[in-house]
């Protein structure tokens, strides 16, 4: 009985099945995708297809130039714009996470703070930031300090709200039995907290942070612009283009972006020496 | 005591009481501002002049009341947003999609939408308005951009998370292709589809208010800046920041009805009470 004669693979066959080239595709497809954008927008080609010029949307290189011309500049703004990002992320996530341990304490009241908080969450940034500016008019008779800490406050509101729904998971959403052994150990409520729920919690918190690190950034931009102090990198894109130095404006694009990226970059890493017992 | 104990079993007893707080405290705010401070409303209006600021037939700007200012720009800035928000979330699904049909297509572009969460959109608002020139078409691309990445990511996790026993079972059948996509994947990827949504949904109208504000066009954003620049009733500032702050809340919560209505799981669920309660 002759038996059917196999099929030569084709080689798009071949190659999904080939891990090293799966690997490597991983890594080509991004990039060549990268290369054939910046390709067309060097040509101009993108220019064609959003019906704009090089004055809206400069080339590459004069960006790069004006970025290199105003590095200092850039950098004060930098400062500015990270500041009101991280220490509204690092004072709301701290707010957030002691409103998660007290509502996991107590249970029947803090359910219900927390979907009000998590209501917060979805209030627009747009309605907060001129709010806080009123509030802190008081603050301080300089128009800067005045302005940071309205920023300061919106980043906060934001960076809580996540934490404490995220962190109130990681405390409340515990393996099963786990609380029913403390209970047979006797532990105290203290000690449960302590020893299992804080533990428990640590991989929420990441998760908390990969969503509240670049929010912080965008909220800390966007209020940027109703504040009363001329700062940060969001305020100077929407100058810039107001006063249509398109290419300045550009510059901080691609500052904010890097920002983003960075920021998150930083976060992987902690994660990754932080948690590492925990893979 | 028990039977306040009773009460807070259920959730939204708690809820009521913390909201109850809240008021309880922008009172109270509001009371230490009228003392202390020239012109209160500014800061922290009483909430009842507020509501009263609501229902009064007073006219602010060309003859329009205080509520009919809020509803016809809500009207332009909402129904922006709600387009921007469908094309994004249509994108976004048809992206996961596509990628999950391409092992080519994944590769090549998962790397940019994850660049895209980290990029702080908003930030990019006046420059996508002076490449469109049209402050309609940039408030629908800003609103579609942000609702685009949260379906997307979230949609293609909802297909990643179909178990491997699911596909052997399907292929027991010799199911089709578009058999297993249309009865399996699409089906187990819905949840995760409107986390996606849950998310973007109010990202969307937060874009589109702040459209608003880079030009004076109407929409809610920019009759938020002319109310702080007292060009009208300071009230009508507030009403605004209720008003977005409740649809932003709102739209979560209607995320979560339509979810109901439509995911299968839910459904059967809703049928199951249905019956007991028939019987």
């Amino acid at each position: 009985m002759a038996q059917k004669r196999k099929r030569p693979k084709s080689l798009y066959r071949r190659m999904q099945e080939n891990a090293k080239v799966q690997a490597a595709a991983t890594i080509i497809l991004p990039v060549l995708l990268g290369i054939i954008i910046l390709v067309l927008w060097q040509t101009q080609v993108l220019h064609h297809w959003f019906k704009t010029d090089t004055f809206t949307l400069p080339l590459l290189g004069r960006i790069k130039t004006i970025f290199m011309e105003n590095i200092g500049k850039i950098w004060e703004n930098v400062v500015a714009t990270m500041i009101v990002a991280l220490v509204g992320l690092a004072i709301g996530s701290l707010l957030g996470y002691g409103v998660a341990i007290l509502a996991a304490l107590f249970p029947r009241a803090g359910r219900g703070g927390l979907s009000v908080i998590g209501a917060f969450a979805s209030i627009p940034v747009v309605a907060l930031a001129p709010v806080m500016n009123n509030w802190t008019k008081d603050v301080s008779n300089d128009a800067s300090t005045r302005s940071m800490v309205a920023k300061i406050l919106v980043v906060m509101l934001i960076a809580a709200a996540n934490m404490s729904l995220n962190a109130y998971r990681g405390l409340t959403e515990l393996k099963p039995y786990a609380k029913d052994l403390m209970a047979t150990y006797a532990a105290k409520k203290r000690t449960t907290l302590l020893k299992l729920q804080l533990p428990n919690s640590v991989p929420y918190i990441f998760v908390a942070l990969k969503v509240s690190v670049p929010a912080s950034i965008m909220t800390a931009i966007v209020s940027e612009y109703f504040a009363e102090y001329i700062i940060g990198v969001g305020r100077q894109i929407r100058e810039n283009i107001v006063l249509a130095q398109y290419p300045t404006a550009w510059a901080y694009i691609a500052t904010a972006c890097l920002l983003g990226i960075v920021s998150y970059v930083v976060l992987m890493i902690v994660q990754s020496i932080l948690l590492r017992r925990y893979h | 005591m028990k039977r306040i104990n009773k009460i807070f079993d259920k959730k939204w007893a708690s809820t009521v009481l913390w909201i109850l707080l809240l008021v309880a405290a922008w009172e109270i705010g509001a009371f230490v501002v009228s003392i202390t401070k020239r012109s209160p409303e500014n800061i922290l209006p009483h909430l009842y002049q507020i509501i009263a600021a609501a229902f009064s037939t007073n006219k602010v700007s060309s003859g329009m009341t205080a509520t009919m200012v809020v509803l016809t720009s809500a009207r332009a800035t909402i129904l922006r947003a709600l387009l921007g928000f469908a094309l994004g979330t249509a994108a976004g699904f048809l992206l996961a999609l596509l990628m999950k049909l391409s092992g080519i297509c994944e590769k090549m572009l998962f790397p940019y939408l994850m660049l895209i969460q980290l990029i702080p959109v908003l930030g990019l608002a006046p420059i996508i308005l002076s490449i469109t020139g049209d402050i309609n078409k940039s408030r629908i691309i800003i609103a579609a951009i942000l609702s685009f990445y949260p379906v997307a990511t979230n949609t293609l996790a909802g297909f990643k998370s179909v178990d491997k026993d699911k596909y052997d079972l399907m292929y027991t059948y010799a199911a089709k292709k578009h058999t297993i996509y249309t009865k399996v994947l699409i089906p187990s990827a819905i949840p995760y589809f409107f986390t996606g949504t849950k998310i973007a949904a109010p990202m969307a109208i937060t874009a589109s208010i702040l459209v608003d504000t880079l030009q004076g066009d109407g929409g809610l954003g920019c009759m938020l800046s002319q109310s702080l620049k007292h060009a009208m009733s300071i009230y009508v500032f507030w009403l605004i920041v209720f008003f977005s702050a409740f649809v932003g809340i709102f739209s979560s919560y209607l995320m979560n009805w339509i979810e109901a209505l439509v995911s299968p799981e839910k459904r059967g669920m809703r049928k199951a009470k249905k019956m007991k309660g028939g019987n």
